[in-house]
């Protein structure tokens, strides 16, 4: 396939050592203070990393958002609701009126319209969807994020691996960002109050040159305590405090206001917008997974008036997200997912709602070199997959694999190999660049 | 003249689509029907075997039905009104009316006069005999306090015709001056409106149902309570009564029995007393004194009622909503 990451591969060694060749030229000094993103103003820097990278930013619709509403709308059907569908830039692709803006720009995208992930209960779906997977009795796997994390993530990076935001208090707890048995290293940077992460200033009255000149003596004293030693811990001990360093000057990447007053416009200045303009930031500076949850389209009363409420903001932002990535040649190196732990009923209840589904329901994958149009349908009601089923297995396969990554590939969990994906699962090939 | 005591269920009619709104032939058991499968159906509530006829259809759900004289003016979502003629049956025209989904259609008492409202947060006046537009009363604010479009759910015009209500989602009231156009009060019924910042981010609820006194004093306006879990429509059912001229709440009522929205209201012929319609996962009737402080009778509906059509002297109520028809009589 050609996209590179990190594996540990030799290959990948030598790219890496490209990259901080490249970022060694640009001047130590720029990873010193990363309060924008000046240290990425070289060309060269840049493009190394774009070329090197795969980044992910996943849309979370928590709660369930309707297909119906959305990517698969099945308009005169009796389950079909209110909205009408409109047609797109890709021929014969119709999404639902709600979504114009990205009706334009299914050139870029992708529409699965059919999964089928059997698990309709909001805990483990999100589990389910956010890993690809079901926890074994004595496994509990990474979520996506964490393993793009593990797999992406640059061992020197002065950013975080994993950022999520979910502001909102419901299904919070329900699916959280976890790293599993890849361990708090790959734990995601979770932002649940602020938009900023909290506790990463250094305090008041310590001035720049203090703090660095304690950091340094820090790594004197750990290189003479070192020395003769070779312990992992030892090696993991300083990779943990260079990272916090590189927290603490990445607190200007999470602060839209350095963005002009045009772009904050584009995405617009809501909260999901301001988020989704953050998550743009962050993987721009190198961050390889952002997840941006927007809660709680749970709508099992008045689903149409939810949905009129909430899919135009998702429209707007997300048709932001495209263009911006795109004007900045990140969109060929970014997946941006819609993905949520089931979709909703097509039978509409009595209180104009729909309630959780899991039998045929839609995600979206936006760039990364997928393959736009449409995978997969359902039946003319909406009530069953009709071509192309996809599990939730797949669905991370074909995840896995626009990003380069193999998802076949083990982990080892002491002797005992742990695939990626459940074993014979294969990605949907159709699909992939 | 109808008694609520003597509320009895007369009939229940399955029907295949949700009806959104019901219109009735003065004087006969016609209705007509706006319903979810988009389509316009007249129909006979004392036929043996109900088998309403399509009339004709819109694109999207049909969600306003009036009846001016004999001329039959139905919305949509599809933003359209339909103006037919019951006699000839035909289609005398049918126009894009307003920019967004239209919410309901009612018609002046006398049938002069026809209103339509939409979510393009215009209510458009027309003369029901000739279709021109003789107003556009705006005023309701097109987006929430938190950024998203509004919607322009409920409408009523005073037995004599001369005024106009409004209700939107957000709670806000207005009362218009048929023959200017002018805006004459404002009122809000915030608490029919809930916004969840912290667990949800979005909203739920707003004014559904309006109705003047029959001495057009008083104007009853109805929804739903502040709402715990938005996911859902589990608050209280809600009424307020305003001296609408002294933009002044007169009363409250939130039923402890019922749960939803208030989707329609009718004051009795002669002001007796206050009937609220509505429902969540299930509907209910329910009637209240003429200051809304006591309920006179309450019955479970096993439907969302989303309309009531009510004979001259209210003797027969007719509720449609989720798949369902009912026929209700309480003559003394």
């Amino acid at each position: 396939m050609g996209i590179k990451h990190f594996c540990g591969s030799t290959d990948h060694a030598i790219s890496r050592r490209g990259f901080l060749g490249t970022a060694a030229a640009v001047g130590t000094a720029a990873f010193a203070d990363m309060t924008g993103l000046e240290w990425l103003s070289s060309p060269a820097l840049a493009g190394e990393l774009k070329k090197q990278q795969k980044r992910v930013i996943l849309l979370w619709l928590a709660g369930g958002a309707s297909q119906l509403e959305t990517w698969d709308p099945k308009p005169g059907a009796a389950t079909g609701g209110p909205f009408r569908s409109i047609k797109t830039a890709m021929p014969g692709v119709h999404i639902s009126e709600l979504m114009p803006k990205m009706a334009d720009r299914m050139k870029h995208t992708l529409i699965i319209r059919s999964l089928n992930t059997k698990n309709a209960d909001h805990g483990g779906g999100a589990k389910l969807m956010m890993r690809g997977r079901r926890d074994e009795a004595n496994v509990k796997f990474p979520d996506l994020g964490a393993v793009v994390a593990r797999e992406m993530g640059r061992a020197d990076s002065k950013v975080p691996d994993y950022v999520t935001f979910y502001t909102q208090t419901e299904g919070r707890g329900m699916a959280p960002g976890d790293a599993g048995f890849l361990g708090s290293r790959f734990a995601p940077m979770e932002l649940t109050t602020n938009n900023m992460p909290e506790n990463i200033r250094k305090i008041d009255g310590m001035t720049e040159l203090d703090h660095q000149q304690r950091a340094d003596l820090r790594d004197l004293l750990s290189q003479q305590f070192a020395q003769g030693r070779t312990s992992p811990t030892l090696g993991s001990q300083n990779e943990a405090y260079q990272r916090v360093r590189g927290l603490m000057s990445s607190e200007a990447l999470f602060d839209v206001t350095k963005e002009s007053d045009k772009v904050r416009d584009l995405y617009g200045r809501g909260q999901f917008g301001e988020q989704c303009l953050i998550a743009r930031r962050l993987i721009e500076a190198g961050v390889p997974f952002v997840r941006v949850a927007r809660a709680w389209w749970d709508s099992h009363g008045q689903n149409f008036e939810t949905h009129q409420e909430m899919v135009p903001e998702l429209d707007y932002v997300m048709a932001a997200l495209v263009d911006d990535l795109k004007d900045r040649s990140l969109l060929e190196h970014t997946l941006i997912i819609t993905l949520a732990e089931f979709g909703r009923t097509p039978g509409i209840n009595p209180s104009l709602g729909r309630d959780h589904f899991a039998s045929a329901w839609s995600c979206s994958l936006t760039g990364c070199g997928i393959k736009p149009g449409v995978y997969g349908k359902t039946d003319a009601t909406g009530n069953k997959v009709a071509e192309g089923e996809v599990d939730a297995a797949k669905l991370f396969a074909t995840i896995y694999s626009a990003l380069g990554i193999n998802p076949h590939k083990n982990y080892y969990l002491g002797s005992r190999p742990v695939p990626l994906v459940e074993p014979g699962t294969d990605p949907i090939i159709e699909v992939l660049a | 003249m109808a008694n609520p005591e003597k509320l009895k269920l007369v009939k229940d009619i399955p029907h295949k689509a949700i009806t959104f709104a019901i219109a009735r032939v003065p004087d006969s058991a016609r209705v007509f029907l706006g319903c979810s499968d988009f389509k316009v159906y007249e129909a006979d509530i004392t036929a043996a075997k109900f088998e309403p006829k399509e009339l004709y259809a819109h694109e999207s759900y049909v969600t306003g039905v009036a009846l001016a004289g004999k001329t039959l003016v139905s919305g949509s979502y599809d933003q359209k009104l339909t103006w037919f003629d019951t006699e000839s049956n035909k289609t005398v025209r049918s126009h894009e009316a307003h920019a967004k989904w239209i919410r309901r259609v009612v018609a002046s008492r006398e049938g002069k006069t026809i209103a339509s409202i939409a979510d393009d947060m215009v209510c458009r006046v027309w003369n029901a005999a000739d279709g021109k537009l003789i107003h556009e009363l705006r005023g309701h604010g097109e987006k929430t306090p938190h950024g998203f479009g509004s919607m322009l759910y409920a409408a009523a015009f005073s037995a004599d015709g001369k005024h106009l209500a409004t209700g939107d989602k957000v709670g806000k009231i207005r009362v218009w001056d048929v023959a200017t156009g002018k805006a004459l009060a404002e009122m809000e019924a915030p608490v029919m409106y809930t916004w969840d910042p912290v667990q949800r981010l979005h909203s739920i609820g707003g004014i559904r149902s309006l109705a003047f006194s029959p001495d057009g004093k008083t104007l009853a306006v109805g929804g739903t309570g502040k709402i715990g879990n938005i996911d859902h429509l589990e608050a209280k059912a809600r009424i307020e009564l305003f001296d609408w001229r002294a933009s002044k709440r007169l009363a409250e009522y939130a039923s402890d029995k019922y749960q939803g929205l208030v989707n329609h209201l009718e004051y009795a012929p002669d002001g007796s007393w206050l009937l609220g319609a509505g429902g969540a996962n299930e509907g209910f009737i329910v009637f209240l004194d003429a200051d809304a402080k006591k309920t006179l009778r309450g019955e479970k509906v096993g439907m969302h009622v989303h309309d009531v059509a009510s004979s001259e002297y209210a003797e027969t109520l007719i509720a449609a909503g989720h798949n369902k028809l009912a026929v209700y009589e309480m003559k003394s």
